[in-house]
């Protein structure tokens, strides 16, 4: 069956649509507008369901010129990621208006929320590489608005820019990544579909081999995967994502769990046939269980409950990024099923913990424990789905973790991989002893003594338990019957991403086995450390106080410190305020990069200067000359704006005796209008100043550069034109009067042929206009401006790093309290405002 | 700059310059001209009368209103007025560029009819490419003259 293109097209478009529409709604509805977002996540999810068992492209024409177009591929691995993000999506939506209750900004991040959705499930569903790409930075934009969505909170803002930085920066890399796949594309399957996904993967032993041809597969691969890994946070660019907990925890469920930083790992599921190989197992295993292992160690070290989940999710991405590094079928399993599986318990986890922190009013684990009573239902939950993460049997995530440890030993008896062989196994059941003891963590904030300081906690509002209620029953069905969500999605998520799928069978195991021993000891031991949790909490985080080097979140912060003090420094000299100073940096950048570029290119060479110039045109370029003299030479504005126009117009007098007429009349008007401009400000410019020796060298010099390069330009441009006009001009010449309709073949060019170019001169001259009432509106606020808005902003930052003390990490704004971690340093950003024009205009 | 020769020069000058600009626009498409060039020579004539009669001739002269002296150039009625111009110029710009895709076209493709049998002029062309160098003329027109009053007025 072949998907429809309506329902997919309306399955990505509408919740953009709805994200448009949210202001309008939430004047209608108000705080209930979560309602229309579980309307439309739903009906994306049922149009989504309808195309169940569906394959194939569809295709809007987009850029036909570049043979770009909006390709939507459905299968089963697409499918299930989209289904995930748009249920989980209407799950959380239904969560919203009782969580958000009463906060502003609501129609932000309702809006932001449903373009979030929008783009995963456009990244889930896209197959051409810009789309891809564009869909993948809508999500880090969305969810740059949704982290910081507590705009007065410093470290909400600071996690937004570092998720920011952090993702939108691998997404470039992804995007050479991507370009490069395409250039080999259009070799492999043909120039047509260069830019599309579904065809290189349908041809995948080609690219392969042409990638490695080329010797670019390793760096396409490293590429891609630096992408991936930013999204996804593997080490060492995880600590972005325990940052991103300052988002409000719905948001934190959908992007922690189900979706975004998913996306990484769906797109490594994705393109997995077409690099699997050696590099891609000791790249992507590595990875991964680096990440795992790290990942799940620092959980163990956190203090906040979504903290704790922030690092076990990095741990799970961690293990599905290992899973789809394994080069056997197994590996595919182990990643198509986890991916599954986690957004099964861990977005109910987050759920639970939004519970907790809204009705207990604290977040420190060390200061929760025994609410089994208070809140029943949600212990219940709590229980199915931290076993889940956990890994113990029968529960969901105990399969595909032990699918895991399958496609490690498989690799370790099948693979020559050395010692790594041992390590990788090891590895991996060392990671998960982490695992086990941070879900019974957990889960013990509902067992055990009730700390006495806890106040009153009332049970939460039932479209707060629902949701997560309905993933945990969900997460409980697929633990008694695994096969049943194998069948379902699973399997065909599995033949998407591996090279050789098999009939995948998921059950408890019955006779001993490798693995099963693992898993054994990974319980065994995670339940007798247990006891020692507080100790263990308590070294690891001494560890990474004594240390700060190991923390990857100390050196984000030394390099943004370290670039903004290089930036300040460098804005001193290039951005100083003096108009003189851009000038010269302007002009003499333009000059360099256009000599350098000649040099490099090779276009310089002695050719002869054929003068052919006749009487008039030399007499003209006479005059044109000794103006340009005069102009140098003239001691007052008046004489000099007048010998300069003498210069124009002869110019203008040069194009008409060469037979161009536009030109000469655009030369003949500007010229006017700019004379008129002169004498019409003339008289504000001060009549003449002294400037010092060096200022007139460095003039002197910057405008022989200038001239050189013009000079040298034209002899270039001009000398390597072919004998009479190009192809191009030919082409010009001889349609425009059939396609274009006038015989003025100069405005048909710009209206017709080039209609994008003067299109975006005309961006340029909005821009002009518009930065220049800029300009004099920010001037006319008063000199002193600048300085009022430093102390502003200081009064500013006084206040609120009050209000921090005041909230004392209790709430939901000061998340980052005590974390080892995530605390953002207080003089991150406190001295934005010092980048001020400083020095004035002063001639 | 506002001596009686430069109004009087002005006063028969700047029709003449405004009909030549209009023109220069019109038949742009056959002969040497077009949106840009018109518009900056649009803007000239109105340079032109700033030169001799003062900027805020047009406020006062023209639409009949006594000149705030305290207000904000960026803020003047006659500023507002040239920035709409540029913002509609570039509204008629893109959309006219939007438009062929409703005829499944790409963005900006452009077409042209010729009309036969027209009064005076017998033989008509009419190219889609006019409603787009309008917004060229509009754009050119009230940019350049936003920075020309708002720098003028400083």
């Amino acid at each position: 069956m072949s998907p429809d293109q309506a329902v997919i097209v309306a399955a990505v478009a509408l919740p953009f649509a709805a994200a448009a529409l949210t202001p309008f709604v939430f004047r209608i509805l108000g705080e209930e507008t979560g309602i229309v977002g579980v309307l439309v996540a739903l009906s994306s999810f049922a149009l989504l369901l309808t195309q169940y068992g569906a394959e194939g492209t569809v295709a809007l024409q987009w850029i036909p010129s570049l043979d770009i177009a909006l390709r939507f591929y459905v299968d089963g691995w697409a499918l299930l990621f989209a289904l995930l993000a748009s249920g989980i999506g209407a799950l959380v939506f239904a969560y919203s208006p009782a969580y958000m209750h009463g906060q502003s900004g609501l129609v932000r991040y309702y809006a932001a929320m449903l373009a979030f959705m929008g783009s995963i499930v456009g990244v889930a569903l896209a197959s051409d590489l810009i789309a891809i790409f564009l869909f993948w930075e809508l999500t880090s934009l969305c969810s740059f608005v949704l982290i910081g969505f507590y705009t007065a909170d410093d470290s909400s803002q600071y996690a937004a820019r570092m998720a920011m930085l952090i993702t939108v920066g691998g997404g470039l890399f992804l995007l050479v990544g991507l370009l490069l796949l395409s250039v080999m594309a259009g070799d492999v399957v043909g120039p047509a579909s260069a830019f599309d996904l579904a065809a290189m993967l349908e041809n995948s032993d080609a690219m392969q081999s042409a990638l490695r041809d080329r010797g670019l597969f390793v760096p396409v691969m490293g590429l891609l995967a630096i992408g991936a890994a930013t999204k996804s946070a593997q080490v060492p660019l995880h600590f972005w994502l325990p940052n991103a907990m300052a988002a409000p925890t719905p948001v934190s469920a959908f992007l922690h769990s189900a979706t975004m930083v998913k996306v990484g790992v769906y797109f490594v599921g994705r393109v997995r046939p077409m690099f699997l190989g050696s590099e891609w197992l000791l790249l992507f295993v590595t990875l991964g269980l680096t990440t795992m292992t790290v990942c799940a160690i620092m959980a163990v070290a956190a203090t906040d409950i979504k903290e704790l989940l922030a690092y076990s999710t990095a741990s799970h991405l961690g293990l599905m990024i290992a899973g789809f590094g394994f080069t056997s079928v197994y590996g595919a399993e182990a990643g198509v099923f986890h991916l599954f599986n986690h957004a099964l318990f861990k977005a109910p986890l987050f759920l639970v913990a939004g519970i907790i922190a809204h009705e207990t009013g604290t977040r420190q684990i060390d200061s929760l424990g025994g609410l089994r009573r208070d809140l029943p239902v949600t212990a219940a939950i709590t229980t199915i789905v931290a076993l889940s993460m956990a890994g113990i049997p029968p529960f969901n995530g105990f399969y595909s973790k032990e699918l895991l440890y399958e496609a490690a030993v498989e690799a370790s008896h099948h693979h020559d991989i050395g010692a790594l062989g041992r390590l990788y196994p090891a590895v991996a059941v060392f990671g998960s002893i982490f695992t086990v003891l941070y879900s019974l963590r957990f889960l013990s904030l509902f067992f055990g003594d009730r700390p006495d300081e806890l106040g009153p906690v009332q049970s939460p509002p039932l479209t707060m338990l629902v949701p997560p209620a309905l993933l945990a029953l969900l997460a409980a069905v697929v633990s008694v019957d695994p096969q049943l969500a194998v069948d379902a999605i699973v399997q065909s998520g599995l033949e998407a991403t591996a090279i050789d799928p098999h009939e995948m069978h998921v059950g408890i195991p019955t006779s001993y086995s490798l693995p099963v021993g693992m898993s054994a000891v990974t319980i065994g031991v995670g339940l007798a450390a247990f006891p020692f949790y507080g100790r263990l909490n308590g070294s690891i985080r001494a560890i990474s106080r004594a240390v700060p080097q190991i923390r990857p979140n100390w050196w984000y912060d030394a390099i943004v410190d370290g670039l903004t003090d290089e930036g300040r420094w460098l804005a001193d000299r290039v951005h100083n305020g003096l108009l003189r100073t851009y000038a010269t940096w302007t002009l003499s950048g333009t000059c360099v990069l256009a000599l350098v570029g000649f040099v490099a290119a090779g276009a310089i060479e002695p050719a002869e200067l054929g003068v052919e110039a006749t009487l008039s045109i030399a007499l003209v370029l006479l005059v044109a000359a000794t103006g340009a003299l005069a102009v140098a030479l003239s001691d007052s504005h008046v004489a000099g704006v007048l010998t300069l126009s003498i210069l124009g117009f002869m110019i203008a007098i040069f194009y008409i005796l060469a037979s161009s007429p536009d030109l000469a009349l655009t030369q003949l008007v500007v010229e006017t209008l700019v004379l008129l401009i002169f004498l019409l400000v003339i008289e504000e410019i001060p009549e003449s100043y002294a400037i010092g020796l060096r200022r007139s060298i460095r003039d002197v010099v910057l405008s022989l550069a200038v001239g050189t390069t013009a000079f040298v330009t034209v002899l270039v441009t001009t000398s390597a034109r072919p004998g009479g006009s190009t192809y191009i001009a030919r082409q010009f010449a001889e349609r425009a009067v059939p396609e274009g309709g006038g015989s003025n073949i100069v405005n048909v060019t710009l209206v017709d042929f080039r209609g994008f170019d003067t299109l975006g001169e005309l961006v340029v001259i909005a821009l002009a206009a518009i930065s220049i009432l800029t300009l004099i509106v920010m001037r006319g606020s008063g000199d002193g401006g600048l300085i009022d808005t430093r102390a502003g902003n200081e009064l500013l930052d006084n206040e609120s790093s009050d209000d921090e003390r005041l909230e004392g990490g209790l709430s939901e704004e000061n998340p980052l309290e005590g974390g080892p971690s995530g605390t953002p340093p207080d003089g991150g950003n406190s001295d934005d405002a010092d980048t001020g024009i400083e020095g004035g205009d002063t001639q | 700059m506002t001596t009686v020769i430069m109004r009087t020069t002005a006063r028969v000058i700047v029709p003449i310059v405004l009909v030549v600009a209009i023109s220069l626009f019109i038949e742009g498409h056959n002969l040497p001209g077009g949106g840009f060039i018109g518009g900056v020579l649009t803007t000239t004539a109105f340079a032109i009368i700033y030169m001799a009669f003062g900027l805020d001739f047009l406020e006062r002269g023209i639409l009949g209103r006594d000149v705030d002296p305290g207000k904000e150039p960026s803020r003047d009625r006659v500023v507002v007025a040239y920035r709409r111009l540029f913002a509609y110029g570039f509204a008629i710009a893109v959309a006219s560029g939007l438009a062929p895709l409703l005829y499944d076209q790409p963005f900006l493709s452009q077409t042209f009819v010729i009309l036969e049998g027209i009064p005076i002029y017998d033989h008509l062309e009419v190219a889609s490419a006019l409603a787009f160098d309008f917004g060229v003329y509009c754009v050119v027109v009230g940019g350049l003259l936003t920075i020309l009053s708002v720098v003028g007025a400083e």
